[in-house]
């Protein structure tokens, strides 16, 4: 599971990247917003870890253009104690959860497990990308015309617009849609050949980018005759 | 053994009109002969796939000559006048053939080997797989002049598509007189985008089986 800490206090810092990476955790750490912005927009995470107060951009800045792009992992927001306008507004800007300095480290364990565990439960009635729309509800992936996807469509397909720009390997796929399921780097490429598939049926421009056992990533495509 | 006869052994189901049908004249004949020739040159290619594959792109033809009934049905409901030529040349599917595939390749495979002939002309073409109708309605809609004269209404689809299209026919025909009009449409449409998801899944299991396998 990959998290990124941005946290500009250096001891602190490489403090909580000890523990994290001791629990297991893959941990990706910085030391101000612009660097914690180019992580987020350039990686994919399971969990983010942000301090309020750090220089070039404050955490508050950082979730709100993070939110503003359409990604939705989960924050922990590191308060100060007085920062109470700040926490408001924290949660309000799309934060998951916070956690008031000092903290026991038990504690931002706990919390980092659990907002790690809402991920899953998480889900948007709709996603845009280009011209498609992914339909939570229905199971149902639109453009000019509609279709159904199975399970692991849909959550492939959800991956792939919430990290849309994004590079996601095989691997990634694998641990993030599939999980424990027993499945190996063919069904993955199984998969993409289902959704390659069904983009065209719906008349979408929509292109997974990538080969097999490689990286996909949706791109918008360009425009085809409408006949 | 008449035209007809000759035929009957390539589809499934064939509605032919006596000789005497008085809307299309003396022209009966003539169209069984262009209707025969649509199906021998499908049942040609059938042939060949099956000898070079293993496998048949159709699973079944059907094939018809619009009865005189409903033929002067639609010539009224269309404002045209009930005669020969306005049924032969103002209504393009007098004569019908419809194939349907077990595969979505196979759909467009078969198209495009019709369109090659020179004595076919494409002169309406509609891709309502790739643009479904409103209802959910999927099929390869296609209008050829054989030879400068008969106009062919060809309807290629896959077996799913034929399902559906079945049973959206009887909801069509009981319309209004059911309690949940709105319901059983919504879900017809529900599962037409389903088993479209299902042909292009289906497709690409085949082509993964056919890549393995060379």
């Amino acid at each position: 599971m990959k998290l990124l800490l941005a946290e500009d206090t250096r001891d602190m810092n490489r403090a909580l990247t000890a523990v994290l990476s001791h629990e297991g955790y893959d941990v990706d750490s910085v030391f101000d917003g612009e660097e914690a912005l180019s992580h987020i927009r350039h990686d994919s995470y399971d969990g983010i870890i942000l301090d309020i107060m750090m220089p070039k951009k404050n955490g508050l800045e950082v979730l709100s253009e993070v939110r503003a792009i359409n990604i939705l992992t989960p924050v922990l927001l590191l308060t100060a104690k007085a920062e109470v306008d700040d926490r408001v507004a924290g949660l309000d800007a799309g934060a998951d959860d916070y956690l008031t300095k000092p903290f026991a480290i038990k504690e931002l364990l706990a919390r980092v497990r659990s907002m790690t565990r809402r991920r899953r439960e998480y889900s948007v009635k709709e996603l845009k990308y280009e011209d498609i729309v992914l339909n939570a509800e229905r199971f149902e992936l639109t453009s000019s015309n509609s279709v159904r996807l199975s399970i692991k469509e849909f959550e492939l397909m959800q991956a792939l617009i919430l990290n849309a720009g994004r590079k996601l390997d095989t691997k990634y796929l694998l641990d993030h849609v599939w999980e424990k399921e027993d499945a190996q780097p063919d069904t993955v490429w199984l998969y993409i050949s289902y959704l390659r598939g069904k983009l065209l049926a719906v008349d979408s421009r929509v292109i997974i980018s990538g080969a097999r056992g490689g990286s996909f990533q949706l791109t918008p495509g360009v425009g085809r005759d409408k006949t | 053994m008449s035209q007809f006869d000759r035929y009957t052994h390539y589809v499934e189901r064939y509605s032919d009109v006596p000789d005497h049908c008085t809307i299309y004249g003396e022209h009966v004949p003539a169209m069984r002969a262009v209707m025969g020739g649509v199906l021998t040159r499908i049942e040609t290619l059938r042939k060949e796939m099956r000898e070079k594959t293993g496998t048949d792109p159709v699973d079944h033809c059907l094939a018809r000559i619009k009865t005189e009934e409903s033929m002067r049905e639609k010539l009224r409901r269309r404002g045209f006048s009930e005669t020969t030529e306005d049924a032969l040349f103002k209504i393009r599917d007098a004569i019908g053939v419809r194939i349907v595939c077990a595969f979505l390749n196979d759909v467009y495979m078969i198209k495009d080997y019709l369109v090659r002939f020179e004595d076919y002309e494409v002169v309406d073409e509609k891709d309502y797989i790739r643009h479904a109708k409103p209802n959910g309605y999927r099929s390869y809609h296609m209008i050829i002049r054989v030879g400068g004269t008969y106009y062919v209404e060809l309807q290629l689809r896959t077996i799913s598509m034929d399902t559906w299209a079945a049973l959206e026919h009887q909801m069509h025909y009981k319309k209004g007189t059911l309690e949940n009009d709105a319901l059983i449409a919504s879900e017809l449409k529900r599962c037409a985008d389903e088993l479209a998801s299902t042909d292009v899944s289906m497709q690409i299991i085949r082509d993964m089986i056919r890549e393995e396998g060379a």
